[in-house]
């Protein structure tokens, strides 16, 4: 009954990429939940986890590339991801709508990804049979 | 649906906690039941007399005083914790609920969280 | 309905405070799913042993870790997330 197919998740990632395995596992487990026939409604960046959505990550080319291995599951499944706006600004990661406004440098947000507020994370857990966050592990 | 947040890092020396209340808020302004509960170093949240402009910081503990203004339901904190950061009951700011969490404290609420 | 109330996900080491808190708060009702560094918990099982205990099988594979039960891969987390009652990530 509750494995039918018509659930749907929303995931929420505190943790960085490369400073905690919280993206990784939030990336094997959102594949297994599309694969188990079920909806990802959005994936919401907190906290730390917003360094998710940076342009400006070059890792070792023998290493998973996690900004981009995200990216394509999103724009592969039509999954909507968000970086929460307050976590984002203070951490360096802007949009081009941010980067006008506070009239920065540059802008570094992957085009899967948008910036807004922590209505999106309120209004999905509403909506979601089930919210699970993947928070940093230390 | 009702969400408890759990606040178990101490203040200023990490963001965590400041960013669970401002996802406590979140979901008081969106009219969604939410309380809160400090534990471990987290219960220093609730010390008075906090004085943090030195470490270029904005208190915590005005943030707080705000909470049942914003909506947030209940203020709880572990007893153990309380006991040992030295915080006794009556200094705790008002409306703050002292409690043995267990299971059942957090049992009545349908979603349990932290930040981070 | 569920064979368990609460999954409480853990991926903190034992000496965390977070996994003491996760013990505290749990009871014999509920289920562990032990992901990440939490799987080390897996070294010394004794301390768990009252309770339903679950592990992510390629994070304790990656670890040098093994279960002789409950070892799980991905799409079983999907399911034992949708088990249970609710649902918490320590």
């Amino acid at each position: 009954m509750s494995d039918a197919p018509d659930n749907t998740f929303s995931l929420v990632i505190t943790g960085a990429p490369y400073s905690s395995q919280a993206p990784q596992t939030a990336l094997a487990f959102a594949k297994a939940v599309v694969d188990s026939g079920h909806l990802i409604d959005r994936v919401f960046l907190y906290g730390d986890g917003v360094h998710l959505a940076s342009t400006l990550i070059a890792p070792p080319s023998d290493e998973l590339h996690l900004p981009h291995a995200w990216s394509e599951f999103l724009t592969e499944h039509k999954v909507p991801a968000v970086a929460c706006i307050a976590s984002a600004l203070r951490r360096g990661l802007v949009n081009q709508e941010e980067q006008d406004r506070y009239e920065l440098g540059a802008s570094n947000v992957l085009p899967a990804f948008e910036i807004a507020g922590l209505g999106e994370w309120v209004e999905s857990n509403v909506k979601s049979t089930r919210t699970i966050y993947f928070h940093a592990g230390s | 649906m009702e969400t408890l947040i759990i606040i178990d890092q101490a203040p200023y020396g990490g963001f965590s906690g400041r960013e669970a209340l401002d996802m406590a808020f979140s979901l008081a302004a969106f009219d969604q039941p939410v309380s809160l509960l400090f534990t471990g170093a987290g219960v220093n949240w609730l010390r008075k007399g906090q004085m943090p402009d030195e470490i270029y910081q904005k208190s915590v503990e005005k943030n707080l005083s705000a909470a049942p203004v914003f909506g947030i339901e209940k203020l709880l904190a572990d007893e153990t914790s309380c006991l040992r950061y030295n915080l006794d009951k009556e200094d705790l700011p008002a409306g703050v609920v002292v409690v043995d969490t267990d299971a059942k404290v957090i049992a009545s609420f349908t979603q349990v969280l932290f930040a981070g | 309905m569920s064979d368990f109330h609460t999954l409480h996900i853990l991926n903190k080491p034992p000496e965390h405070p977070r996994f003491a808190e996760c013990l505290g708060m749990s009871s014999s009702d509920d289920a562990l799913l032990l992901i990440e560094n939490g799987v080390l918990a897996l070294a010394s099982p004794e301390r768990l042993s009252d309770r339903k205990v679950y592990a992510l099988s390629p994070d304790a594979r990656a670890r040098g870790l093994t279960a002789s039960e409950g070892l799980l891969d991905y799409t079983d987390m999907v399911s034992l997330t949708l088990k249970a009652e609710r649902v918490i990530s320590w």
